[in-house]
């Protein structure tokens, strides 16, 4: 019972809350590793630039400035190593006076912007020759003047510092963003197994099967559910079994006064033989036979009808002694008419329902001698298929009329201008039959060269 | 013969009674299996017919009370329902024979026929359809007055057919009927035996050929 996904449809439980769970929590992750980023870096920054400041100011200390004479600048060689081992490298510096003037260090590093006395300011910036630098310049008074110290790092020596931590962080965040993926994915496909199996249970179920479902196995949720679709089988089955004998009473209600009215019709018939009402009570009696047959065809219309057979009414149907019992009911009516009524059997099982496989080869070897001239030729065949068998009934009869082949099929058509006293249900009923054991019939039909009816059974 | 009708409907049971009789059978008739038990107690029977939808008790109960009891008259069951279910209800119950209503006076004759035939072949010698007479103790067969002079395969064809006189009996079956376990034979062979059972019985007994699977002996009575 695959069925293509409809589009006025909603989606399928899965996708939603695949989608509901994955799009909200894929965010709430990409925050996370924001956060995290930020929450990493921003300390990591203030904690370098407190490193830089600090450098500033040991640097400072190494100003001698007197109140006569430039301020001079020299690290001793145990201070430079001190500081290149904090800094990941000796960093670059230089000395200037409150006006900007260079007095000592690495010319490159540029004046700082005004500010007070003590004070650290920062910046980083694209110096040429150096690269990304940050700097933070370091405002002292000494000896009646103010001096600056400009230390700067290169963005890349604090980069590579801060990489192992940042590395180490976000690389879980990724993790943590595959795990919940990973989980939600198994949660919600775990989650929805019983509803799968239920599913799956549903689809390999037949059509015929009327028995409850085990509303015990399935999880509460669809309990409600399932004793719905119990009460729905129940109440189908029901309908059934009431259908069942209904159509059992009618046929008692219609058989036993037919069967009272054709005997006695038929002890009139012989001794009326010879009298002036003879050719009357003849007739009555063959419109009595038709109005048997009728009924007959009608109760099992029916009976055939799908919801009365179940699948217990399945069996193995052996094909060769369907055949001979078609063949000899059927004997006496076509040898009355001179029609070679015969057989062409090899050994054949089909699963399928016996009575009504009875009923549909009945019908098609009626409908055979009944439209086959006298002295023609009748044969009822049964083969193997591949999986499967068919059952065939050909006569050399005058076949039908391209135009009435789709139409015999149905309810009480009859071909125009035939003879005969056919109900017009015959190939209904076999029709219907058809359709319960899922076989195919195939009516090849040739004007002037008789009829092919074949059932054909597989799988 | 003497044959018990268990049928209610006046209808049925009285054209069932005037039937059989003009088919030259006994017949008595009651309404109900209470009043069958009691006619079983009373008379001897060959064949009873028993409708199934009888009131009260069914006609299946009474074949299974009848069975139950030891009584093994053969029973022809008349049904209004054609399921199968009802049919292999029938004869695991122990009905003999089963017949769907509406049905015509001469096939129920010759089934009723056809029981007696087979309950007799077990207890009795003899077996007749129309003038065939066939001594099933002495394996002779007689038509009329003058005894047939056929061999051991054509006899043991003969009875076959004869034991299943007015049904198709399959080639298979009497090919097995002629040859036994040990020998092989072509399903040729029921052809010439049957071409020359054919010559012998002349135009009194008629073999019919079903083509594709096997022969009739028509009982002339049906």
């Amino acid at each position: 019972m695959t069925q293509l996904p409809d589009p006025g449809r909603p989606a399928s439980i899965a996708r939603r809350l695949l989608t509901l769970l994955l799009v909200p929590l894929g965010g709430l992750l990409l925050l996370a590793l924001l956060f995290d980023y930020l929450v990493v870096v921003g300390p990591l920054r203030t904690a370098f630039d407190r490193q830089l400041a600090d450098a500033a100011v040991v640097i400072a200390a190494q100003v001698r400035s007197e109140a006569a004479g430039e301020p001079t600048l020299e690290l001793p060689p145990l201070v430079a190593r001190q500081l290149a081992e904090e800094q990941g490298r000796l960093p670059v510096y230089a000395l200037r006076d409150a006006g900007g003037r260079w007095l000592a260090g690495d010319v490159r590093l540029p004046a700082a912007a005004a500010g007070g006395a003590g004070s650290a300011t920062y910046a980083t910036q694209l110096l040429p020759s150096l690269g990304q630098v940050r700097i933070v310049w370091y405002r002292w008074a000494t000896g009646g003047r103010t001096l600056t110290v400009a230390v700067g790092q290169l963005t890349g020596v604090r980069d590579a510092a801060a990489r192992p931590l940042v590395t180490a962080t976000l690389t879980l965040d990724v993790l943590q963003l595959v795990a919940v993926i990973a989980l939600v994915l198994i949660g919600v496909r775990r989650g929805l197994r019983p509803l799968l199996e239920f599913r799956d249970e549903l689809a390999a179920r037949s059509a015929r099967d009327l028995r409850p479902l085990d509303a015990q196995r399935v999880p509460e949720e669809m309990h409600a559910l399932v004793v719905s679709l119990n009460a729905l089988l129940e109440r189908a089955r029901a309908t059934a079994a009431a259908q069942q004998k209904f159509v059992a009473d009618a046929a008692h209600q219609l058989r036993t006064p037919l069967a009272g009215m054709q005997a006695q019709l038929e002890l009139l018939e012989r001794d009326a033989a010879g009298l002036a009402v003879g050719g009357q009570v003849s007739a009555v009696r063959d419109g009595l036979k038709r109005l048997a047959h009728t009924a007959h065809q009608l109760l099992t219309l029916a009976r055939a009808e799908g919801s009365g057979t179940l699948d217990r009414d399945f069996v193995a149907v052996d094909l060769p002694a369907l055949v001979a019992a078609a063949v000899s009911a059927h004997l006496d009516s076509a040898l009355s008419r001179r029609i070679d009524l015969g057989a062409e059997t090899v050994p054949v099982t089909i699963h399928g329902v016996e009575w009504l496989l009875r009923e549909l080869l009945a019908n098609l070897v009626d409908n055979a001698v009944r439209y086959t001239p006298d002295g023609g030729v009748v044969t009822v065949r049964c083969g193997v298929l591949p999986g499967g068998g068919f059952l065939e009934v050909e006569d050399d009869g005058p076949g039908i009329p391209p135009a009435e082949r789709p139409l015999v099929m149905q309810r009480f058509h009859r071909v125009p201008g035939t003879a005969g006293e056919g109900s017009g249900l015959g190939l209904a009923i076999v029709s219907d039959i058809v359709t319960l054991h899922g076989a195919r019939f195939e009516l090849g039909a040739v004007v002037g060269r008789g009829t092919r009816a074949r059932v054909e059974f597989r799988g | 013969m003497r044959i018990l009708i268990v049928e209610d409907d006046e209808l049925v049971a009285d054209a069932l009674k005037r039937g059989l009789t003009a088919a030259g059978f006994v017949v008595d008739r009651v309404g109900s299996a209470e009043q069958a038990e009691a006619a079983f107690v009373a008379e001897e029977f060959d064949v009873a017919v028993v409708d199934i939808g009888l009131p009260g008790v069914d006609g299946l109960t009474l074949v299974r009370r009848m069975r139950h009891a030891g009584n093994a008259l053969p029973v022809l069951i008349l049904t209004a329902r054609d399921g199968l279910a009802d049919r292999v209800d029938a004869l695991d119950l122990g009905a003999d024979d089963y017949l769907v209503k509406p049905f015509e006076l001469p096939e129920v004759a010759a089934r009723c026929r056809a029981l007696v035939r087979r309950t007799r072949s077990a207890t009795s010698a003899e077996l007749r359809i129309g003038l065939l007479r066939l001594d099933l103790a002495e394996r002779t067969a007689s038509l009329g007055d003058s005894p047939l002079e056929i061999t051991r395969r054509e006899w043991a064809l003969l009875e076959c057919l004869a034991l299943d006189a007015g049904r198709v009996v399959r080639k298979e079956k009497l090919l097995r009927a002629i040859g036994g376990w040990d020998e092989e034979l072509t399903p040729n062979a029921v052809e010439v035996y049957v071409s020359r059972l054919r010559a012998k019985l002349g135009d009194a007994v008629g073999i019919r050929t079903v083509r594709g699977l096997g022969y009739r002996l028509d009982d002339p009575a049906s």
